[in-house]
């Protein structure tokens, strides 16, 4: 990997292995690498123990989703999922378990999938991406099950509430879709356009909505409007947030909401509105944000964006060191 | 003096059949850390003691060689109570350090229970702040819209308004029939009355052709 190539990669997608040990990380040449987080937070962790112990391409294009279920990790790139399995990854063999395509209406053009979740209840993966719908897969079959349609342009970011079953997926269109299925078929939708709220809207940037979570009956999404946090049972945007850039991913942790977007920085938001602290980090910009939750020796929070350094943060408020490609 | 000790103690050993020279010299400056002339002073005793009992000594040299020995015997005594003291106090003192240690190792732990128990309010405070703060958030959105009182009021002044309304369209509905009625009572007897006079006028000019017939017949 030359000077030049490191200059311009890109992470685009963080994850955790199951056990909390490893974090892989999916930059823009389609390359996927894990790191050892148990090495690189030792005491005695050294300049080789920052780099990756396994780096190998799994797609042709960006890889723009990564996600890890109990035994798998799943990478989306252009058009496909692949699944490979964390205990292969860790002893360095890079052979795919599985790799799958959404059945697409034309076949022609192949869309890029920009964000998956799973369903832990029906064990369902969900992938939302540039054809402008959700495509909902059952892992142990493979088959591509159903499809909700309804956004008028791609989606950037799915989100799932665990209490009701419900998927959140917003989009470029600037709608924020809450679909909701009693049975396995799409039964009800409602639509909350963030730009129909006046204080969230950003004209100069535009309607899309490239974050979303939630806290079963919260809900942030941010993008182009300013990051928002909404009540979801009275549909209405309780507190704008005063960031300057457009927030690309955005989590609940506690009583603090941390997002990352455009700038150098991570930012630690009150619920109230205010925007607590700012953190620097190196990347100029940062793409995506993820919390190690799973291990408790290892609880770190890590950074991506438009650098091949990612910045890994052991206590939230301060960088403690960086992993690079 | 010291060597032949040494010397001494090294043939023991050996008879044990064990340990090297390192460990009994060791051994040996240890137990005379006191200070050297205690291991002399025992020496000397024993030789003096000795010569005392073979020589021939006259009265007064020979008591006062007695008593030389007795005080240096003394002297022997006094530093061997003296190790012994500090033989116990060495003990003590080891108690007692045990004691602090014991104590030490209580206040850790308890230390460490502390902490747990710190970062257990820690999260509760961090819940309850969180609580508060969408509290606060929900609030805010609720204010902005009027007060129920308020909108129940015009609620109600709305629906009376609308029961007027409707009252009114009632009776003027009422009315529209009734007049409708009326009309429609009115306009038949009007075209009643017509076709009885174009009957009448009809049966009178049928009569006067039938007797312009009959006259012309």
């Amino acid at each position: 990997m030359g000077p030049v190539e490191l200059l311009h990669m890109s992470v685009f997608s963080q994850s955790f292995s199951p056990c909390g040990r490893f974090l892989a990380a999916g930059n823009n040449y389609g390359e996927i690498a894990v790191f050892s987080l148990s090495a690189a937070l030792s005491p005695d962790a050294s300049q080789a123990s920052q780099k990756p112990i396994l780096n190998f391409t799994a797609h042709d294009g960006p890889v723009f989703s990564l996600l890890s279920t109990d035994t798998h990790l799943l990478s989306a790139g252009n058009g496909e999922i692949s699944a490979w399995s964390w205990a292969e990854l860790i002893k360095k063999s890079t052979k795919a378990a599985w790799t799958r395509k959404p059945s697409y209406e034309t076949s022609l053009e192949i869309p890029e999938i920009n964000a998956m979740i799973i369903n832990p209840k029906d064990n369902s993966l969900i992938v939302g991406g540039g054809d402008n719908n959700i495509h909902i897969m059952d892992m142990e079959t493979g088959i591509f099950k159903s499809v909700l349609k309804g956004h008028t342009d791609y989606i950037h970011c799915l989100c799932f509430k665990e209490r009701e079953e419900e998927i959140l997926s917003g989009g470029e269109d600037g709608a924020v879709r809450i679909w909701g299925h009693t049975e396995i078929l799409l039964s009800h939708f409602q639509t909350c356009s963030g730009m129909a709220s006046q204080e969230c809207a950003r004209p100069q940037f535009g309607k899309w909505i490239s974050c979303l979570a939630t806290d079963s009956d919260w809900m942030l999404c941010g993008g182009g409007p300013s990051l928002s946090l909404w009540h979801l049972r009275s549909m209405s945007p309780t507190s704008v947030f005063p960031l300057p850039g457009c927030q690309r991913e955005a989590v609940f942790y506690q009583d603090l909401i941390m997002s990352v977007g455009e700038g150098p920085h991570v930012s630690h938001c009150l619920h109230g509105g205010t925007v607590k602290a700012q953190i620097p980090c190196t990347p100029s910009s940062l793409n995506t944000l993820a919390l190690n939750l799973k291990n408790t020796e290892h609880r770190v929070m890590t950074v991506g964006g438009s650098s091949h350094q990612i910045d890994v943060f052991t206590n939230f408020s301060y960088r403690a060191f960086s992993l690079s490609f | 003096m010291s060597i032949k000790f040494f010397r001494i103690v090294q043939c023991a050993f050996w008879r044990m059949g064990s340990i090297t020279d390192d460990e009994v010299i060791r051994k040996r400056l240890l137990i005379d850390g006191d200070g050297a002339g205690d291991d002399r002073r025992i020496n000397v005793l024993m030789k003096s003691f000795t010569k005392w009992c073979h020589s021939n000594f006259s009265p007064e040299e020979g008591f006062s060689q007695y008593q030389r020995m007795l005080t240096s015997l003394a002297q022997c005594e006094f530093s061997m109570g003296k190790t012994l003291l500090v033989y116990d106090m060495n003990l003590k003192e080891m108690e007692n350090y045990e004691a602090i240690y014991a104590d030490i190792e209580r206040s850790i732990t308890s230390a460490h229970e502390k902490i747990a128990e710190c970062k257990k309010e820690i999260q509760r405070a961090k819940r309850i702040r969180k609580n508060r703060q969408e509290y606060d958030a929900l609030a805010r959105v609720i204010k902005q819209h009027p007060d129920r009182h308020e909108t129940l009021k015009q609620l109600e002044a709305l629906d009376r308004e609308l029961q007027q309304l409707s009252h009114i369209k009632e009776n003027v509905e009422d009315k529209l029939e009734l007049r409708k009625k009326q009309f429609h009572v009115l306009l038949t007897t009007i075209q009643e009355l017509q076709q009885t006079l174009e009957n009448d006028e009809k049966m009178e000019s049928d009569d006067t052709q039938e007797s312009s017939m009959e006259n012309g017949d």
